[in-house]
């Protein structure tokens, strides 16, 4: 009986590692269960942001540019932004669930187990058309002219922190339903923004505005920073992306736990899927 | 050795309330109207390692609640608790190692996946490596017989395939402590049967305490030693399963069938059933000598058959329930013809997304 002795902080992260390795390949199998739907989801996905690929194409060979966003630049948010949206729902899939899981009182399960109820719950689960987001990024940044290899190091580093950021922005909107009760609207709409802002030319908002890329919705990390750093192969960039995404991931995890301290739970039949 | 000790521990639940319609409906909008619910009202109780326990009570009474506190879930609102000499609340990684928890309602297995592949997940939970999952898979894939189903997607199994294997799967860390909540609930009942038998098994062998809620007298009587009732979010009964039964003994149901249609009369006795041919009676031993009884009914016709059986538990219990609400009802009404001005008490927990 007791806490038992500390133990060294390598083999808690080890462990850590381990058991969020292996809930990754649960949650790929379970996503494979189904090959039709997985093929449809993750290619159908992949056509979608095609076609706005199309689009931006049809409109720049008119216009020449937008807001001084030429169609490479253009292209480069269609690249970073799948790709980072794309590795967050992958790895951590319930991000944009977290309200309902509250709400139905599901969130029991992870509170019964010796882990970290956040990080539990959000890499419980991938999103299958995800994967299709994330394989659209690459795929797009594989196709953009000047590709080198310090320039697709940049993109992958800037991926990872896009998709920290984006993990722990969407996470605090979900987590408002600690302190609303139901947050979902809000959260689709904060998704709605953060999305929207994210893939158009930052020049085309007003100035008093931008701002609030930096912020609240942080599409200026996700999007607008890195591809300033992509076309001047800046790495220092990552001097202010990296700190940015672990100030938003550490904010994001602090809502959370806070909110946790207001759960409810609640008896609603059902089964983890 | 107490394994969970609990010392006025209470859970009170802020809810907000809006009358009926459109109009309260605006008003709660604007000035909303919110009302404490004491789900858990400052229960004690302590439990012994290896007992069985069975904590029951009518829906809403605070049983999911106290077992939700019990395990970490949710943060008591007064009073404290200790399992296995830790706070839930403060040290719910460290406890949550060393206790388990089935419900009947929620799922730790994946839906889509064998239940293999949860098993390996929840070896990387608690941290249990590769060698010894696989030892420990063995044993309890073994002693559950649930070899057959390892391979199947758990969505394709059976409710009462299901329940073992998530029963097997809560022990794979080998917990010192197990809170079962309606663990049976929608099975049949060979299921029940054999969950009852592997409860059994697991408190005998591994000397594992089991806390279990159901609804379910036969769960209780089947593998409980002792019961703690609680009503209202108070405990009203704490007592050995024993002892419980006993209160049956004052109350027999006697039944008997006739050769040829009869009609036995027994002063001060109504029967709770009666055919042409047949009659039960509900007899308290304390009002009526069950001897008296029997010569009345077996001098109203030929008898064919007579059974003497205690009161049901079931009714034992409901009959518990019943007497603490019109007790309550009974003072209630006390207080208002004594003009008093005491507030009745605040209901008990009504938020039904709460308790089952």
């Amino acid at each position: 009986m007791g806490k038992g002795g500390a133990r060294p902080w390598w083999r808690t992260a080890l462990s850590c590692m381990r058991f969020l390795a292996t809930s990754f390949v649960v949650n790929v199998q379970s996503a494979l269960e189904y090959r039709t739907n997985f093929l449809i989801q993750v290619f159908g996905m992949a056509l979608n942001n095609a076609a706005f690929a199309a689009f931006w194409a049809v409109l720049l060979s008119r216009t020449g540019s937008v807001g001084g966003y030429v169609f490479t630049d253009v292209m480069f948010i269609w690249a970073i932004v799948p790709a980072a949206f794309g590795l967050a729902h992958a790895l951590a899939g319930n991000i944009r669930s977290i309200g309902q899981i509250v709400q139905r009182g599901e969130l029991d399960v992870y509170l019964l187990q010796p882990r970290d109820v956040w990080l539990n719950l959000i890499t419980s689960r991938t999103v299958v058309s995800a994967w299709g987001d994330f394989l659209y990024g690459f795929l797009v940044i594989a196709l953009l002219p000047g590709l080198s290899p310090g320039r697709f190091a940049l993109f992958c580093a800037m991926t990872l922190t896009g998709a920290a950021i984006l993990v722990a922005a969407f996470s605090a909107a979900e987590s408002l339903v600690f302190f609303m009760g139901d947050s979902s609207s809000a959260s689709g709409a904060f998704t709605e923004f953060l999305l929207s802002f994210s893939l158009y030319p930052e020049t085309v908002f007003d100035r008093g505005m931008r701002w609030v890329f930096y912020t609240i919705v942080p599409s200026g990390f996700v999007a607008f920073v890195p591809l300033a750093a992509y076309k001047a192969l800046e790495w220092r960039a990552l001097a202010l992306l990296v700190p940015a995404s672990l100030a938003y991931t550490a904010a994001s995890y602090a809502l959370f736990r806070l909110g946790l301290r207001r759960y409810e739970s609640g008896n609603q039949v059902g089964t983890r899927s | 050795m107490a394994v969970i000790s609990a010392r006025g521990l209470g859970k009170t639940f802020r809810t907000k309330v809006k009358a009926e319609g459109f109009a309260a409906s605006v008003r709660g909008l604007v000035r909303p109207v919110w009302r404490s619910i004491e789900a858990v009202r400052g229960i004690d109780l302590e439990v012994e390692e290896g007992e069985v326990l069975a904590f029951l009570g009518p829906n809403e009474a605070g049983k999911s609640t106290t077992i939700k506190m019990l395990t970490g879930i949710l943060r008591p609102s007064l009073g404290s608790a200790t399992v296995l000499g830790l706070d839930p609340s403060r040290d719910r990684v460290a406890l949550a190692r060393s206790i388990a928890a089935v419900f009947g309602q929620r799922s730790q297995l994946w839906f889509h996946l064998p239940p293999s592949d949860s098993f390996r997940l929840l070896g990387a939970v608690y941290e249990i490596d590769g060698r010894e999952l696989v030892r420990r898979q063995g044993e309890l894939v073994e002693r559950f017989g649930i070899g057959d189903y390892m391979d199947v997607p758990v969505r394709k199994l059976s409710l009462g395939e299901r329940v073992r294997c998530e029963f097997a799967a809560s022990l794979l860390h080998a917990p010192r402590i197990i809170f079962l909540d309606e663990p049976t609930i929608g099975m049949d009942v060979v299921a029940k049967r054999e969950i009852r038998g592997l409860l059994e098994e697991v408190n005998k062998r591994d000397r594992v305490t089991i806390f279990l809620t159901s609804h379910d007298i036969g769960d209780i009587e089947k593998v409980c030693k002792r019961a703690i009732i609680i009503h209202h979010g108070s405990i009203i009964v704490d007592e050995s399963m024993k002892s419980l039964k006993h209160r049956a003994m004052s109350r027999k149901i006697v039944g008997v069938k006739y050769a040829a249609p009869a009609r036995p009369d027994i002063p001060g006795l109504e029967p709770i059933k009666r055919t042409q041919d047949a009659v039960r009676y509900e007899v308290d031993t304390g009002r009526h000598r069950i001897e008296e009884v029997l010569r009345f009914l077996v001098a109203a016709g030929e008898v064919l058959d007579i059974t003497v059986e205690d009161e049901p538990l079931e009714n034992i219990i409901a009959g518990i329930f019943e007497g603490e609400d019109r007790g309550a009802s009974l003072a209630a009404a006390g207080r208002a013809a004594a003009g008093t001005r005491t507030e009745a008490a605040p209901p008990p927990a009504r938020d039904e997304g709460r308790e089952a």
